[in-house]
């Protein structure tokens, strides 16, 4: 079989998965995606080699660092198949890296999947905003095309022109609260349930701009929110973003959601916490915990080592995401995690060796060159 | 500058040198103290201690070196200096300008590595004074070393009418130009090896970064032998202890590079090569990135702010080149990185 035919292969399959056929399971796979990228990825029958993975288990799947995407493609296909390419965030175009996609479905069955799962709590017509910039085309960021992709299908009205300036309510001069106004009243006024998806650095624009006061979003609301700060706004913990989000809207602090996501991975985790969403019914998360889809796994995992921790210890996150059939199915993140019942918290990002006298830090270097890790 | 100024400044330096002196000797009792206190203090193995107090503590300056340091540092009413951790043996230095500037020195030793700066006193009391924090006022200078954060940091939160000497983050690089034989190689690559190993590759002007003018195939096999150098020198002088966020981004690094390009393990280090394009900073904890391009000093002029030390193997007019392109770097020949001459501060980016 050829390359193509392998990847279209292992599509289906991790799609039916996702759509919750078991004949085939996780683990299984998992090992034949990464046994693929083995074949025809040269970078990752190094690293196989260099960690002798026997890839007869998912724990012994080589995460590939993220960093891996900024020096080099990380791709089994050629550029000229590229269906998507996703940019991460950084301060060059030379330094930021990409995420290329050779099939788009599942990318997008797979962020439907549990994104309905985690986002919609009842069944009516959604109204769906983003306190972020307006989509690119074609889209460069993961986080956008996701959103696009919510706003189109949760509204159940197509055809939906998803680039207008009314659903996007960022731009050079900072957050339309006025736009954000008008489509609480648009959502109240239809009995829509309003959805704003929204970054982090975002929502602390809100309140900044709201300077105290309080904008009433619509009774069931509920409000995505991803991402770190990455210095464009002042930092506030996540309990006391979510409270004071929570206040300013009036609305209760579980209709406020935390999803986790990278321009690396295809899949999203989300916190279970929406009332009466899929995902809260059925794990009953609390916040701060992040619920992974069944097609996607994180095993912490010793920073020094790269070995998997006891369950219930602090390690950093190997990610494997049965999405990522013609990238690397297993990505090493620098992010501290520990697994509890339901999920996994996040407890940041693990700092780089701090600076020790004079010596350069990596993360100085990647500042100086335009670097930016993560994010999307 | 006057001969009696001159020599008066001269006069404020030798109880310092002697006190070094004292303290590179293994055979005394101070030189003892400092061998195991260092080695606590620095996380260095004994061995990497003595040989940084070996081959990098300045114990008989050249005096045209010392007559340069002299009449090229500026005088002040009162001279502060802040020390940063790791390279212990800067504190001579550091202290010896301070001294040239003043006869009123006040350091401020790194919280976590004192030893150094408190050694040197010891053996030359009332030469200048520690205290806890400095408190510069109008006229003074302030010489500081450290990460750019510290640099930012203090230069914040100085008092007006303070000229302030920042010595920033930074690191190494080493260019190897030009046709040699195998034995110049080896020799070449021993040298650096050294370079690389000294205080564990933690100062700035350690080497991270070898670029070599040559075909991908050659540069693979420098690397090689690079690596087994590295490997046998750790032998003779083990790398000292790690932190835990140190080691991760040694696992990281290592598997980056995996992915990128060639990994040669070097004993608990790695030399990892790529061609020209993007590469990634090796972290400290004796690693070495070799890359093969076909113009060095074009590679490296982006990251000119960032260069403190350049170790140039090649013609006098490759080196001339350099110096003359990366005036704020340390231009000099491999195995020379981490002993700059006496003249002055240990590089040149002083702002």
């Amino acid at each position: 079989m050829t390359r193509s035919a392998r990847s279209d292969s292992l599509h289906a399959a991790v799609r039916r998965f996702a759509a919750g056929d078991r004949a085939r399971s996780f683990a299984e796979l998992a090992l034949e995606i990464a046994e693929f990228q083995r074949e025809f990825s040269a970078g990752f029958a190094r690293l196989c080699a260099a960690r002798r993975a026997s890839l007869s288990n998912v724990g012994d799947i080589p995460g590939v660092p993220c960093d891996a995407f900024r020096l080099a493609r990380v791709a089994l296909h050629p550029e000229a198949e590229d269906r998507l390419r996703f940019s991460t965030s950084g301060t060059t175009s030379g330094a930021r890296g990409t995420h290329a996609m050779r099939v788009t479905e599942t990318y997008q069955e797979l962020a439907l999947n549990f994104g309905r799962a985690a986002l919609l709590s009842n069944d009516r017509p959604h109204h769906v905003v983003a306190l972020a910039p307006r989509l690119d085309d074609p889209p460069s960021s993961s986080l956008g095309h996701m959103m696009a992709l919510f706003m189109a299908d949760f509204e159940r009205r197509a055809p939906l022109e998803v680039r207008t300036a009314e659903r996007w309510l960022i731009d050079d001069r900072g957050v339309d609260l006025a736009g954000l106004e008008r489509a609480a009243a648009h959502a109240q006024t239809r009995g829509e349930t309003l959805l704003v998806l929204a970054t982090s650095f975002a929502l602390v624009g809100v309140l900044d701009a709201l300077e105290g006061r309080t904008l009433p979003l619509p009774a069931g609301a509920v409000v995505m929110q991803t991402g770190g700060f990455k210095g464009k706004s002042r930092e506030l913990e996540p309990a006391e973003l979510r409270a004071q989000v929570a206040r300013s809207f009036l609305i209760s602090e579980p209709q406020i959601v935390s999803e986790y996501g990278m321009t690396e991975l295809t899949s999203q985790l989300y916190e279970a916490t929406v009332p009466g969403s899929a995902l809260e019914r059925e794990r009953r998360g609390a916040p701060g915990v992040y619920a992974e889809p069944p097609w996607l796994r994180v095993v912490p995992v010793d920073p020094t080592t790269l070995e998997p921790v006891p369950s219930g210890e602090i390690g950093i996150a190997r990610i494997i995401d049965l999405g990522n059939v013609d990238s690397a199915v297993a990505i090493q993140t620098q992010d501290r995690v520990r697994r509890v019942e339901g999920g996994i918290v996040l407890l940041g990002r693990a700092a780089g060796a701090p600076p020790r006298g004079c010596s350069l830090a990596i993360e100085e270097f990647m500042s100086h060159v335009g670097h930016q890790g993560g994010g999307r | 500058m006057s001969d009696f100024e001159f020599e008066t400044r001269r006069a404020r330096l030798e109880p310092l040198f002697e006190s070094a002196r004292s303290l590179a000797d293994a055979s005394t009792e101070r030189g003892k103290l400092a061998r195991e206190r260092l080695a606590a203090s620095s996380g260095l193995s004994a061995q990497g201690v003595d040989f940084a107090l070996h081959r990098c503590l300045e114990t008989a300056p050249d005096e045209r070196e010392i007559a340069q340091l002299i009449r090229s540092t500026p005088s002040a009413q009162v001279a502060h200096v802040l020390l940063s951790a790791n390279v212990f043996v800067a504190a001579h230095r550091a202290i010896a300008i301070a001294l040239s500037a003043s006869e009123q020195v006040r350091v401020r030793a790194s919280r976590r590595e004192p030893e150094m700066a408190e050694l040197l006193l010891a053996g030359a009391p009332g030469s200048f004074q520690l205290v806890p924090e400095l408190s510069p006022r109008s006229g003074d200078r302030l010489w500081a070393y450290g990460s750019d954060e510290t640099m930012d940091e203090v230069a914040v939160a100085l008092p007006a009418g303070v000229a302030l000497h920042a010595h920033g983050s930074g690191f190494g690089v080493a260019v190897l130009d030009g046709s040699h034989s195998d034995s110049e190689l080896s020799a070449l690559l021993a040298a650096l090896a050294e370079d690389i190993a000294l205080f564990d590759q933690r100062g700035c002007l350690s080497p991270r970064v070898l670029l070599v003018n040559a075909a991908p195939a050659v540069a693979d096999e420098l690397a090689r032998e690079l690596a087994g150098q590295l490997e046998t020198l750790e032998k003779l002088v083990p790398r000292g202890t790690l932190t835990v966020a140190e080691l991760s981004e040694i696992a990281k690094f290592r598997d980056t590079a995996q992915f990128t390009g060639e990994v040669f393990e070097a004993g608990l280090g790695y030399v990892t090569r790529s061609n020209a394009g993007s590469w990634l900073l090796p972290p400290t904890g004796r690693n070495m990135h070799v890359l093969s391009c076909s113009d060095a000093l074009a590679t490296l002029l982006p990251y000119r702010p960032l260069l403190t030390s350049c170790a140039v193997a090649g013609a006098p007019a490759v080196r001339d080149a350099f110096r003359r392109a990366l005036p704020g770097a340390r231009v000099c020949g491999f195995g020379e990185m981490q002993r700059p001459p006496f003249d002055g501060p240990v590089d040149r980016r002083d702002t």
